[in-house]
């Protein structure tokens, strides 16, 4: 089953590298996004395929945006002789011969690559030490959340902080510096959109609330936790942007308070772990878990609604 | 202790960036640099005696992350914290938003963690931070920023990241722990086959970092952006590309010494290619990007040859090249600033027109090209104490090409200056950082025996004899390389010949820079898997 | 050795090829998500060697099948190292999106030469 899977997962890679056409690129990493998640729950880790779930539909919407932009600005300028539209002139052959050495360099790096792959089994030390402490240290029953709330709490606090940082630059780096932000405020089904799909996402739309305030506070039991709850959270807001079209939702103050939860990650981290609190006043761990899932769920649900607002609402308009 | 050295600066950089004006954000970033400066002073102090250890978490064996303060961690330490506070200085009349001082602190936190952790998997997560963080601090201006250049820069370095990643990964795979220390003694019983290709891909990333051979036009170009600040690239130059040396250090130990003539060639040839790039640019912050690249070259060499005082002579090469060039970029901002021009052909009579710039740039350059009594005089004597033949030549030539630069860029001082030349009195803290910074090229000239014992708790002595030759050699080569570049080299630089002209405007398209990834990798892959080692 | 890991190496250097021939900057940005999720899958295989059940607890008698368990540690890094790459990822769009209103391309020369222009307009 694997196999088949990763078999197919090539071929829509390579459906990705031959395919010319722009937004056909982006449908087709969709479909490789899909099955990498997949193949992801077959190795045994449904965290990890929770988290690619749910950034992957986020990194779409990112290039669906990027496309449309990237066309408007090509029908500005007419067809600009720029190396895109000489490709596609230039005979199948032709263009073959053009990408060769390329494709013999890599095929070289290739084998080389497998000629020195290591053969040694691989080191079960820290797994075993893991899966056998992490109860009685951390806590919960889901050895991965441990790891990465208590072990690894310190790479965690870091990748909060890229989140942080990578909202500041988006806002810093777009041609648009402010915040504004229109919206009609109707039903999308009165714009003209299709009233079946708005229908559907109103179905919808909860039911992605409630999953996403199940993993939040079920982390310590099962998959998921803070990152995929978040991102639950925050595709909620995109389903809620599918049916009307509005942004009342002021966007300063949800950056405010990105910023502040962050301080607020860092402040317990800092007391629970790296202060040691948490063993010292004999908190159950439990109680730890959860703060620290929510928060976090909560920074990852701030940071992607900002950057899905952003996009929309800025980065679209004209 | 260690953690809250990473943790402070970032929480303070979040708080100000919420809570506080931009006019608080200042005052606060000098008083905290200067206390962050005698905190790190101590740890310096604390380390001479025995290497500081914290453990985040309190979790048995290596479960859990380590930092780990040797001396040269502790030394980086406080360079950085010394950089950053001059940078303060530096920076404080300048009109900065709240957002340039959140990065910047973020910035510093990030540098520090990548000196002090010893987890692999954390090195990753910190570079990826510094580098965003680099990215928007060079596009800090909204109106001139290169975005184009910027947008490769940041490709680049996630892309090599990637190969570190995937490096690490058989790494883990084969030693099973991510902690440096206990993989350094896994690694000794492995089979150097095994380790080659983890050994190249890690490799492939750290070169990129540091800019060596294949891949050192991305760090020039990203330099001279036009919207980057020169404090900024003063950080590129001076800093961030000490990131990667430092962990070229920390991986050559994890690895016991891999490879290292391979270094010792690629070290050399880069330090040649950057020292004849710069001497055909006109853009004097390219001149000095480059120059960094040929220092690079050299601090890498010497880091290869191994042996007790080449090594030290290269450690210690690193805290002054900081020094040094953060000056010189910093001065270089000033020049442009008054001049309003970037060529140097067009920068005349510096001497006459602000004596303050023209003293501490005289400093910094002395500096760097190993007068005596300057600084870099110690480290390159030190550099070359225990190499002996054909590599104690390669390494007079290197200094004859970095002195051959350096007679370019010291062209500005002579001729007379244009009538108008605008000075602000606002410029006070600039110059008194920039002075600082010379002196402080004097100084560790002066004493760098002493300073290397307390910096890197390590006994050096430079015998007086040996220190006189070196200087007649300098002095030697000083003279070589003004009647070099007088008669010979002045007028043919700035003729039109096709290859001066490509050489100038060298700027790889982004395939061929994924290509020279993938050249460097192969090249050591199989180096280290064919002939071991 | 697991054969089935030479899938990502094999998807590691397709993506490395794109990147050598692809000629603008979306494509670009395709493949080097590409490389990132081969990486991932990877380091997610090398813990899936010793066996495949999701690493947590349901009962008490786990430690019976303690053997047939993930490695917990590479999903805990792959988390960690998604998030980074979707931010740096969403970093780039946003520079892209800028690019497109200034220039109108995204074509890897025509915005080498452009940028070669402005340098020298600059200096």
């Amino acid at each position: 089953m694997l196999l088949f899977l990763l078999i197919l997962w090539i071929l829509s890679a390579v459906l990705v590298l031959l395919e010319q056409r722009p937004y056909r690129i982006v449908i087709y990493f969709g479909i490789f996004s899909l099955i990498t998640s997949v193949a992801y729950l077959f190795l045994g880790s449904p965290d990890v395929a929770m988290a690619e779930a749910g950034i992957s539909a986020f990194t779409t919407i990112f290039f669906l945006v990027c496309m449309e932009r990237y066309y408007a600005a090509r029908r500005k300028v007419g067809a600009q002789a720029d190396s895109e539209t000489r490709a596609n002139t230039v005979p199948v052959r032709k263009r073959f011969v053009r990408i060769l050495p390329a494709l013999l360099f890599s095929a070289g790096l290739l084998g080389l690559f497998i000629w020195f792959i290591p053969t040694g089994e691989i080191s079960t030390h820290l797994r075993d030490q893991y899966l056998a402490l992490f109860i009685s240290d951390v806590g919960g029953e889901n050895a991965a959340t441990a790891i990465y709330l208590g072990y690894r709490l310190y790479d965690t606090l870091f990748e909060a902080l890229i989140l942080v940082i990578a909202v500041v630059a988006v806002s810093h780096m777009s041609w648009f510096d402010g915040t504004a932000m229109t919206g009609s405020g109707r039903r999308r089904a009165e714009i003209g959109h299709s009233s079946m799909a708005v229908f559907t996402m109103r179905i919808i739309c909860p039911i992605i609330l409630l999953f996403g305030a199940y993993l939040f506070f079920t982390v310590h039991l099962t998959a998921g936790g803070g990152f995929q709850g978040g991102l639950a959270v925050a595709s909620f807001f995109i389903c809620r942007y599918l049916i009307y079209d509005i942004y009342d939702i002021p966007i300063k103050k949800v950056i405010k308070m990105e910023e502040l939860v962050f301080i607020g990650i860092t402040i317990v981290a800092v007391l629970a772990i790296f202060l040691g609190v948490v063993e010292f006043a004999q908190i159950p761990p439990v109680i730890y878990l959860n703060t620290m899932n929510v928060l976090i769920g909560m920074k990852v649900a701030c940071s992607f609604f900002i950057l899905f607002y952003r996009y929309i609402a800025i980065e679209r308009a004209s | 202790m260690l953690t809250f050295f990473v943790i402070i600066p970032v929480f303070i950089a979040v708080f100000l960036f919420v809570f506080s004006s931009a006019k608080t954000a200042r005052i606060l970033a000098i008083g905290f640099q200067a206390a962050l400066t005698v905190w790190a002073f101590y740890l310096l102090l604390l380390c001479r005696e025995a290497e500081v250890v914290t453990a985040v978490g309190d979790y048995a064996g290596v479960l859990g992350i380590f930092l780990r303060a040797d001396s040269l961690a502790a030394a980086f330490v406080l360079l950085t914290s010394v950089i950053f506070l001059v940078l303060s200085i530096y920076a404080l009349h300048e009109d900065n938003s709240r957002l340039f001082w959140f990065l910047l602190f973020l910035l510093e936190g990030a540098l520090i963690g990548l000196f002090l952790t010893r987890d692999f998997f954390n090195i990753f997560v910190l570079v990826e931070v510094s580098t965003v963080v680099v990215a928007i601090l060079l596009m800090y201006d909204r109106k001139r920023r290169n975005m184009a250049a910027g947008m490769k820069f940041l490709m680049v370095n996630i892309i090599v990241m990637q190969f570190y990643l995937f490096g690490l990964g058989y790494l883990y795979m084969l030693t099973g722990v991510l902690d440096m220390e206990a993989a350094a003694s896994v690694i000794q019983t492995l089979n150097p086959r095994d380790l080659a290709l983890p050994y190249a891909l890690i490799m492939t990333s750290i070169a990129a970092k540091c800019s060596l051979l294949p891949l050192l036009t991305w760090l020039p170009k990203v330099n001279t952006m036009p919207g980057a600040r020169s404090s900024i690239a003063a950080i590129m130059s001076g800093l961030h590309i000490k990131s990667g040396i430092y962990l070229f250090i920390r991986f050559q130990e994890v690895f016991g010494g891999m490879a290292s003539d391979l270094f010792l060639v690629i070290g050399v040839l880069t330090a040649i290619a950057g020292v004849a790039l710069a001497l055909t640019q006109t853009d004097i912050k390219l001149i000095l990007a480059y120059s960094t690249v040929a220092q690079v070259g050299l601090i890498i060499t010497g880091l290869s040859v191994g042996s007790g005082y080449s090594y030290m002579g290269a450690l210690f090469h690193v805290i002054n090249h900081a020094i040094f060039k953060v000056a010189l970029f910093l001065g270089a901002g000033m020049i442009i600033r008054l001049y309003q021009t970037r060529d140097i052909r067009n920068i005349r009579g510096l001497w006459r027109g602000s004596r303050m710039i023209s003293i501490a740039t005289v400093m910094a350059i002395f500096g760097i090209i190993g007068a005596p009594f300057f600084n870099g005089s110690v480290s390159k004597y030190l550099l070359g104490a225990s190499v002996s033949g054909a590599l104690e030549w390669v390494i007079i030539l290197i200094n004859l090409g970095t002195i051959l630069v350096f007679l370019k860029y010291a062209a500005m001082f002579f001729g007379t200056p244009p009538e108008k030349l605008e000075t602000s009195s606002a410029w006070r803290c600039k110059l008194g950082a920039i002075l600082g910074l010379g002196a402080l090229c004097l100084g560790l000239g002066l004493f760098g025996e002493q300073a290397i014992a307390f910096i890197f708790n390590a006994q050096v002595s430079v015998d007086a004899l040996g220190y006189l030759e070196k200087s007649l050699i300098f002095a030697a080569s000083l003279g070589v390389g003004f009647v070099l570049y007088r008669y010979v080299l002045a007028k043919r630089l700035d003729s039109a010949r096709p290859i001066l002209q490509r050489l100038k405007a060298l700027d790889f398209g982004f395939g061929v820079l994924c290509a020279s990834m993938g050249v460097f990798f192969a090249v050591v892959l199989v180096v280290v898997g064919v002939w071991g080692a | 050795m697991n054969w089935l890991e030479l899938f990502p190496v094999a998807l590691f250097f397709i993506s490395f090829f794109g990147l050598l021939i692809g000629k603008t900057v979306i494509k670009s940005i395709v493949y080097i998500l590409l490389m990132q999720t081969s990486v991932i899958l990877f380091w997610l295989m090398l813990g899936a060697r010793h066996g495949t059940a999701p690493p947590i607890v349901q009962d008490a008698a786990y430690l019976a099948n303690l053997d047939t368990m993930a490695d917990p540690l590479p999903q805990a890094l792959m988390l960690t190292a998604i998030i980074i790459g979707v931010s740096v990822i969403a970093i780039n769009i946003t520079m892209l999106n800028a690019l497109f209103r200034k220039y109108h391309t995204a074509d890897w020369k025509t915005l080498d030469a452009m940028a070669r222009e402005q340098e020298d307009n600059d200096s």
